[in-house]
Order: structure tokens, then sequence, then C-alpha cells
């Protein structure tokens, strides 16, 4: 509880916190806030390219659909997509470093080995690999981030675990007849949540960021579905006539990304007390 | 501000000027247009796509088009539009009685770009590379002649024998691109036909000689000065092509002259955009590159004639060619160019909802009311297969039919297209030309023996075959086109595709450009004929 | 024996570097960097990678039957160039107002610069790539639209067309170098020098918060002096430490950038590969930038071994 209300007397942290939920509550509620929830697979060829007023907001497309309206179905790829990549890496990411951290040995060294291997090379450079194999889709974009985000999350927690399991608390555990399993569960995880939680937050606003380029150099969902990236790469070719084409997803991307920065900084303040207003 | 090879030889001009004659000797910049009579000149042109080979064999297709044209030269040449084939490396040909052997006679003056001069030998030496490499045009003839079959049979007559009597051989004569063979074997590695050496070597006879090249950039070419058809008082004296990836910012370097021209399939939106800068040119001719829906016809529910009937008068026509694209194109009611030959006199299907749903009641009643989920595959990165898919999906949502729409690059597409198996059930492509002949169209897209690779659509009908091989044989234009006819409007009473539009092509170029030779084969990237005014 | 001696001390600590990153604590580094120095992880991908480049061959591609390790390596300086242009318009301006930042903690000035910072890691570079395209090359017309020159370039010696210029005397391409260069590098370097902000800010802080300073300014010594002495040289270190992630960042922010301005480099070439479906050439592209990646790490702890002592144990 105690963090929330310092989450919240945070003003930058709240302002992310306050962002982060408008997304989520735009993207649930798509269907009944947008003015023309039929835009998205409905067209009106005769409307192409008008500019911004009152019954277009942010103008219309190339094919004479509500820019505003697909901007708002577009939240819900963009917000599927970055849960559904970084729930998968944490779901891999956390249980290898736990494992990879706590028994050490050989087994653990090859688990570490494998995400080095990863780490390698720039995430977004092999989710494009990853990507450009499988085929453009939605799917596949979320299956390329997961598959290059989860040594981020292992590394972290084998890091925190390796440091953790010396600590007298884990030994008092063990000598009290804990199984490994448990300790692991909750004594050691419990310990690495913060860690996780800042990461995560942070993480969301890359994954958001590195998807949107996927979409922008067409290895996302095909047309007509509203996916940010995709949209911006449509609307180049109409720049710098049809500015408003680019300029609303681009920004919708920019609000979107600050607010799991914000948050992510805000909880670190919070999480990390050494670094507290020493922030960066 | 960009300072470009353009501008930049204005200013160099100037400064020649200045510089004494002394000097001139040790300066590496060609001699151009210090030529009197407003001859001479350099054109820059922005390409929509990489120029990454030379080689004139391994790739057939419009964005690479260029370098085949200008640093090369075919038996025959395709000019203009309508577009009609002159006498060029060879005079003139005759066919046996049997129809099986063309003989050719060539000129005796051709030199490639190092002196040799061209024999025989090497028109033999070249359609046997082509066929040995199967890529790029040589898959048109592997069909029609064996290796083996070419043979000199003077130092200037080639003879060519065929499998079986073929009235499409000579429209692809202009494919025939000759590489000088001494030059080409002397760069052999592994046996591998020159194809190191041609990636990034010119060994042709053409117009233009290489002098710079690099993948990601393009090319410089020179004029042959000793080219074999010579040269009028208006010549350009060098040519570049540049590869400009972004659409955007080839319609930005047009507008401000970095460029000279630019690829003439722009959307309406950026025609316009040109046309209103005040300082381009956009020339304008009807070329024969046919938009259209493929349908796979051997898959159910597409295998049914009510079913076709119902997707071809679900396709918002006019709102597509007059909203989106602007009234640029010219509707287009089968899947020949109405432009061309053969093509019959029939109105294009309408867009009438109404009607593909009394079509779909009478499929529903035949097959019952299930119907599967539709797929349309689209072109990554051509945003009008997007358009049209999306158009089709909202449509066909309207009929009460589920699309997905699968988008992949166009070397997947192509290939998932050339197997019934892989093939989706629709794909918006346009069929450009190859070869001036209705069989580049309506042979090749519904003839059975072209399946599965090229007739992509799975149409086997007995009556169009028979027109479509019987046309393949004689050689009376008059009859050959009253088949075509024929076929044409029986594939189009079946509804075996969505034909949507022919394209025009939107040649833009700086105002300065002159006597720019359009054909539908070349694309406007033929520069022989054409000059830059001072 | 100094390569193993690197290999086994220095090239491991990368991936923890890029695990680390900005969002870890310094413990977290620490701890990373303690257990890490113990084994060899990058040691056998290392060398496979070094294999790798020294057969010199990555297949040809599917497209156009070109030698994908000769085009890769054609257009590798492209980029390379474009990154340190970059990474250097990054530190240039990341690092000053990072320490102006700190020393003015609180102030409007550092407000700015935290909002400024925030706003910079948001942003998606290739919007923001057009977004400048589109003000200062198509509206305002004061920079080019794209590619790296405007003619052929300079004779080329290395590629670089910023060397080649000079090492020629080639002025006008060198001018023309660069300002084709402004546009890209500057759009690529502001994530970037966001970064550098927060980092050099932070770790001017825990600086000056220390006890040394501390105990320094109790006994009267300038604050400037004590700026220069103490602050300046940490601020450098992290700064170096920084660099090999930062490189990355800029290294794999260049794909998408480069697109955007057709820049004739390694990310113009992926995203035709992309378009052409060529998987081979993607592939090599990928382990073409992780070779670089690899390599500018190695260079970097080399350098960060010799400024601070701290890092021999």
């Amino acid at each position: 509880m105690s963090v929330l209300k310092r989450l919240l007397s945070d003003r930058a942290a709240s302002l992310g916190a306050a962002i982060i939920l408008g997304l989520v509550l735009v993207a649930i509620l798509a269907p009944w806030i947008a003015p023309y929830p039929g835009d998205v697979t409905a067209f009106h060829l005769a409307d192409r390219l008008q500019p911004p007023s009152a019954e277009h907001i942010f103008g219309t497309d190339r094919m004479g659909s509500d820019v505003f309206s697909r901007l708002l179905f577009g939240a819900r790829i963009t917000i599927s997509i970055a849960v559904i990549a970084v729930g998968v890496s944490v779901a891999i990411g956390v249980p290898i470093g736990l494992l990879a951290g706590y028994y050490g040995g050989f087994p653990g060294g090859f688990l570490m080995r494998t995400s080095d291997i990863f780490l390698a090379v720039p995430q977004i450079v092999l989710a494009i690999a990853i990507a450009q194999t499988l085929g453009p889709s939605v799917e596949n974009v979320i299956l390329a981030l997961s598959l290059t985000y989860w040594p981020f999350w292992a590394r972290l927690v084998y890091a925190e675990t390796n440091a953790l399991k010396k600590q007298t608390f884990v030994e008092a555990a063990l000598a009290l007849g804990a199984s490994d399993l448990r300790v692991m569960v909750l004594h050691i995880l419990p310990n690495t949540a913060s860690a996780i939680i800042v990461r995560t937050s942070i993480g969301m606003g890359a994954t958001i960021l590195t998807a949107a380029a996927l979409g922008f150099l067409g290895l996302g969902a095909p047309a007509p579905t509203p996916e940010w990236g995709r949209t911006i790469s449509e609307a180049r070719e109409f720049l710098p006539e049809a500015w408003w084409y680019a300029a609303a997803p681009g920004l919708a991307i920019f609000l979107v990304v600050m607010g799991f920065n914000l948050l992510g900084d805000g909880l670190r303040d919070i999480l990390d007390p050494k670094l507290r207003k020493g922030s960066r | 501000m960009t300072s470009t090879k353009t501008f930049g030889n204005v200013d160099r001009r100037s400064i020649l000027k200045m510089i004494p004659a002394a000097a001139l000797g040790t300066m590496a910049f060609p001699a151009m247009g210090m030529a009197a009579g407003g001859a001479g000149g350099r054109y820059v042109h922005a390409n929509n796509s990489a120029y990454d080979t030379l080689d004139p064999h391994t790739v057939n297709d419009v964005a690479r088009v260029a370098s085949r044209l200008n640093f090369y030269d075919g038996l025959y040449r395709w000019v203009d539009n309508p577009p009609k084939m002159i006498p060029w490396l060879a005079t003139s040909h005759e066919v046996s009685e049997d129809g099986l052997t063309w003989t050719f006679q060539l000129r005796d003056d051709v030199t490639f770009h190092d002196g040799t001069n061209m024999t025989a030998e090497d028109v033999v030496y070249s359609l046997e590379r082509m066929l040995e490499l199967k890529q790029g045009a040589g898959s048109l003839f592997i069909p029609m002649i064996d290796p083996g079959q070419t043979k000199a049979v003077d130092k200037y007559v080639v003879a060519f024998t065929l499998k079986e009597p073929s009235a499409i051989f000579g429209s692809l004569v202009p494919s025939i691109l000759v590489v000088n063979s001494k030059l080409v074997k002397a760069n052999e590695v592994n046996g591998d036909h020159g194809q190191a050496f041609l990636i990034d070597n010119v060994a042709g006879t053409g117009s233009f000689t290489l002098s710079r090249y690099d993948p990601a950039r393009g090319f410089v070419g020179k004029r042959y000065v000793e080219h074999f058809a010579g040269w009028g008082d208006n010549y350009l004296d060098e040519i570049e092509f540049r590869t400009v990836l972004e659409t955007n910012t080839r319609i930005q370097g047009l507008m401000s002259g970095d460029y000279n021209g630019l690829d003439g399939y722009l959307a309406p939106d950026q025609v316009e955009r040109l046309r209103s800068s005040g300082k381009v040119q956009v020339f304008e001719q009807e070329s024969m590159r046919v938009f259209h829906i493929a349908m796979h016809n051997g898959r159910a529910p597409l295998d049914d004639k009510n079913f076709r009937m119902a997707m071809v008068h679900a396709f918002d026509y006019d709102g597509y060619i007059n909203e989106i694209m602007q009234g640029t194109v010219a509707r287009n009611p089968t899947i020949l160019p109405g432009n061309l030959w053969g093509a019959p006199d029939v109105e294009g299907y309408s867009f009438d909802l109404e009607k593909a749903k009394s079509y779909l009641d009478a499929y529903k009643a035949e097959h019952g009311d299930e119907i599967r989920t539709l797929k349309i595959g689209t072109l990554a990165g051509f945003s009008e297969t997007e358009q049209v898919a999306s158009l089709m999906q909202n449509a066909l949502a309207q009929l009460g039919i589920k699309v997905d729409i699968e988008s992949a690059p166009w070397p997947v597409i192509s290939t998932m297209m050339q197997s019934p198996d892989t093939m989706p059930d629709m794909v918006p492509y346009w069929k450009s030309t190859y070869y001036v002949d209705p069989n580049n169209w309506v042979g090749e897209l519904y003839g059975s023996r072209y399946a599965p690779t090229r007739n992509i659509s799975a149409y086997h009908v007995d009556y169009v075959d028979e027109r479509l091989e019987k046309a393949l044989v004689i050689t009376d234009q008059d009859e050959r086109a009253k088949l075509y006819e024929e076929a044409t409007r029986r594939i189009y009473d079946d509804a075996a595709g969505i034909w949507i539009y022919n394209t025009k092509w939107y040649g833009p170029y700086t105002k300065n450009v002159k006597n720019v030779r359009f054909c539908p084969v070349g694309n406007g990237q033929d520069m022989r004929w054409s000059y830059v005014e001072d | 024996m100094f390569v193993v001696f690197f290999i086994s001390n220095v090239v491991p600590t990368d991936p923890a570097r890029i695990v680390a990153g900005e969002n870890a604590t310094e413990a977290q580094v620490v701890a990373l960097r303690t257990e890490m120095g113990l084994d060899q992880p990058l040691y056998v991908q290392f060398g496979r990678y070094i294999a790798d480049l020294a057969t010199g061959d990555l297949g040809k591609s599917l497209y156009t039957q070109r030698a994908i390790a000769d085009d890769l390596l054609h257009r590798l300086p492209a980029t390379l160039e474009l990154t340190i242009a970059a990474m250097i318009i990054s530190i240039g301006v990341g690092v000053p107002l990072g320490v102006i930042s700190a020393v003015k903690r609180n102030s409007w000035i550092d407000q700015l610069l935290r909002i400024l910072s925030v706003s910079g890691l948001a942003v998606a570079s290739f919007w923001l790539a057009m977004e400048l395209q589109m003000y200062f090359s198509t509206k305002l017309g004061w920079t080019p639209l794209n590619g790296r020159i405007g003619g052929w370039g300079p004779d080329e010696i290395t590629g670089f067309y910023v060397i080649d210029s000079l090492l020629g005397g080639d002025w006008a391409s060198l001018w023309d170098t660069l300002h084709h260069m402004l546009l890209p590098a500057v759009t690529l370097a502001l994530p970037a020098a966001a970064t550098l902000v927060r980092f050099t800010r932070a770790g001017v802080l825990e600086v000056i918060n220390s006890n040394y300073v501390l105990y320094e300014r109790a006994m009267g010594f300038p604050t400037s002096l004590i700026i220069w002495k103490y602050v300046l040289r940490n601020a450098l270190i992290s700064t170096v430490t920084q660099i090999g992630l930062i490189f990355g960042a800029l290294f794999a922010g260049a794909v998408v950038v480069e697109a955007v301005f057709d820049w004739p480099g390694l990310g113009t070439y992926a995203v035709q590969s992309i378009l052409q479906s060529d998987t081979k050439a993607i592939l090599g592209f990928s382990i073409v930038v992780g070779i670089v990646f690899i390599g500018v790490n190695l260079l970097v702890d080399i350098v960060h071994t010799f400024i601070d002592p701290r890092t021999i144990q």
C-alpha cells in the first residue's frame, strides 16, 4: 500500500500511471468511444485524406476512414503485443534465471550461455530476422519479440538470485528443511520482484517501440489492421500534404512509451531507495 | 542545398570555360556539353528498387529494365506505343516451311563495347546461357527450344530450331540480349557462365557503356559513340540510374531537380502533386499492365461459377478507379489489355452487392450455407494490393463471407502462387508486358499448358485451351485475334478472375528532358532516343 | 597472452552491461560483473563469430546471387560512419547537459532536461526521422532529402566518406557528406543523448554526494574545482562504460533510420532483403551486426581498463 501511496505522490510516476490507465481504458472501450467504430474495415473512398475537422478530429486516411477511430483500435493491438510479448519473456526469462542462478554449475551455465547468444545481437536486429523468417503477422511479431526479449529477464534474475542465495535468510530457510523449490519461489523470487517490476515497466515501452518499428518495416500485421507502426508507413507516401495521417499514430506511440517510462522511473525510485531522487 | 551531379555539371561546365585549354588535358571529366549544336547532356533517373545485378540474363523485371535496355541490345527491339518491333541486331528473319526453324540475318557492323565484332557465335552463346541459367527471360524460351538447337549457320546468320511451331517466338526475340561471348568465357569461374563477372560488368553492344556501378547506389553509363545504330543530333552523353527506395524522396528529388525522371507507375496522389508543382512534365500513355485479382478456380467454393459471379460483382471498381486511383487508370473488363489486338468488346462487371447476393444465394441453394473463410494474399510494400484486398474484405463481409488478408513479399507470394496447394484464394497483382502478344496475358494465365507455374488460376476449360493452343501455332494475326477474342470472352463469361484496370503510365520528367520514347516493354527507360535541353 | 587475458576478463562483461543497461542499479551491474568475470560466456561465441568472419563466406543472396559478405562489408562503412557521427553528437550533447542537470539539481533547467530526456527515449525513431525530413528537407529545404552524398562520393580509400574526402583534400565532398549526414545522425543520436543525460546526471550526483567530495567541500575547496577534479573524471568513466551499450543501440537504431533516409548502409540492405524475403541475407546481416557489436564492446572494455583502475582487480 505504501508503494502505491508513494507512487501517487510522485508527479511523474502518477502521470505515467494515468497514461497507461488511459491506454487500457481506451483499448477496452474502443468500440464505444470511437466516433466511427466501423472504420477499421469500412471505407469511404470519397472522403480520402481529409484534414482534421470537427467530424474527423485527426482527419481521414487513404481509404477515407477516420484516423482517430483507427488509432483507438490500434491501441488494442499495441497493448496486446506489449503485454503478451513481455509476459512471455518474463515467463521464460524469470524461471530460467532463477534456476540457473540457484543451481549454477553446468546446467545453469548452459542456460546463461544460451541467453548470451541472444544478447550478442541487438534485439531489433534479431527480431527482424525472426519476424522475417516467420512471415508478417501480429502473432509472429509477438513471437519474435518474446524470443528476443527473455534473456534480459533471465540475466537480471540470475544475477539477483546468485547474490541472494548466499544470504542468511536463504540458508536459514534451507536449514529449517525447506525444499529448493520452496526457497526459490517463496524466499528468493519475492526479493527479486522489485527489479522485475521496474524492468517490466520500462520493457513495455521498449517493446512497443520495437513492435512499431517492425510494423513500419512491413513485418507486422497486414492491411487494413490499424496497427500504429504500419499506419505511419502507410502515411508516408502522403507526406507532407497529409501530415495528420502520420502525426497521430506517432504521437500516440510517444505518449504510451512515455507513460511506461515515467512509471518505470517512478517505481525504481520507490523500490530502490538507494537511487531515490538521484534518479535518472 | 543538395549538390548533385546535375547541378555539378553545370558548375563544372562554367568552370571548364574558365580553365585554359592546356589544363583540360589533365582533367578526368568528359567534355560533356561542350560539343556544339546543343547535343549531349546528362540524365539522372531515380528508381524504386535496387540495381543489384547487371546480368541481362538472370532477371527480367520492370524494376531493373534500365540496365538491360541501355547496356545490351536484342535481335529486334520494341519501341513506341502501341509497341512495334523494329530490326536491331538482326536485319530480317525467315521461318521454315514447318514453322520450326527461325533463321535471322545479323548485321555485320555491330561491335561490343571492347571493340570486338559481334557474330552469330555470340547469339548462340547468349541463348544457350539463358537456357542454362533458367532465370530471367530464359524461362520464356525453355518451353520452346532445347539447348543445342541454336546454330551459327554463317558468321552473321543464326538459326533457332524450336520444339514445335510457335506464333509467339517472334515477339520474344527482343529478349535475346546478346553478350560478348569471348569476354564472358574469359571470365568464367568454375563453369558459372560468367555470372560472377556479369553481375558487376557489362559485356554488351548497347547504346551506353558502363562507367560506374555500385549495387547500393546504381549505375552510370556513358554514350557508346560507336554504337551501330548511330546517333542523331541530339542525345545523352551520360545516364545515371540511381536507387531511391522512398517514393516521397523520389518525388521531392524530381521537383527539386536532383533527378530528371522517375518510374512512371506512381500513385495518383503523387502524379497530382508533381503536376501541380509546375516544375515537371508528365507524359501520359496507356500501358499494357493489367491489374487484376487472380482467383483460384480449382478450389471450392471458387470452383463454382455462381460463387465467382458473386465475387466479380463484389468489387467496387468505380470507387477504386475514381477515388483511390482518381480516374488515372482505365477500366479493363478482361485480362487482355483493352488497347491490344484480340481483346473482346465486353462491358466490365459492375459493383452490385444485390446481384452478388443473388448469385451467392444460387450457390448456397446448391452447396449449402456454410462458406469457409477466404484468403487474400497481398504484396508487402505494394499499397494498391492492400487497398484492393481491404475493399474486397469489406464487401464480402457485407455478404457474410469472412476474409483473411495475408501479406508477404513478392518473391514469397509468387512462390505460393505457383502451386495449386499454396496459392491463396485470391491475389491482386499486375500482369505486365514481357512480350507484346495476347498470349502474355490470356494464354499464360488461363491456358492449361502453363499450369501450374504461370497459369495460377487453375482454370482448365477445353473450349479455351483449344483456341489458345491453336493461336500459338498459326501465324495469321487476324485469325489469331479471333481465337484470343473467343477464348477471352469465355473466360470473362466464366468470371475466372476479377479484372480491374489497365495501367496508364505517367512518366514524370523534368521539363528539359525531351523525346522520351515510351514503350510498354521498356517503361520509358530506354534512353537512347532522349536528350536533355540546356 | 594479452588476447587470452582480454577475452577471459573483458569480453564476459559485455552481456552484463547489455542486461544492466541504464535501468539497472549499480549493485546489479557490479553483481553481474563479479559473477561473469568468473567464467567466459562469450568465449565460444566470440570464437565462432571470428571463425565465420575468417572464412568470410556468408553465402550468396537468394535474390541477386551476390556474395552476402561482400555486400555487407561494402555497406558497413556507411553505417559505421553514421553511427559514429550520431555517437559524437550524443556524447557532445548528452554529457555536458547531464553535468549541468546534476550541478543545477532541481532547478528549472534540470526539470526541463529531465522532461526532454524522458521524451527523447519515448519517441519512435522512424517517425521522428520522417517528421524531421518532412520539415527540414521538404518544407525548408535546408538539408538534403536522402542518401550519403550528392554525387558518387570521394575517391574510395576506406569507404568512410569523411575520412576519404579528408585524405583526398576533397572539401566539396566533405561538406556534402556532412550535410547529408546531419539529419540522420541527429535523429539517431536523440535517444542516446537522452540516455547519456540521465546516466551522467545520476553518476555526477553520486559523486557529489560521496564522502570525499563532501569532505573537500567542507575543507573549503571551491565547488568548480571539485567538479573539475572529481565529477568530470567520473562522468567520463561512466560515459565510457555506456559507450558500448550506446553504440549497440545506435547501430541497431540505424536499421530503421537508414531506411527512412535511404542511407546506403546495412539497414537499407536489411530492409531490401526483407522486401525480397532474402532470409540468407538477413541472417548474414544479423551476424555482421553481431560481430561489430561484440568488437565494439571488446574495444570499450580495453579502453575502460586504462581509464578506470578499479576494473583490474
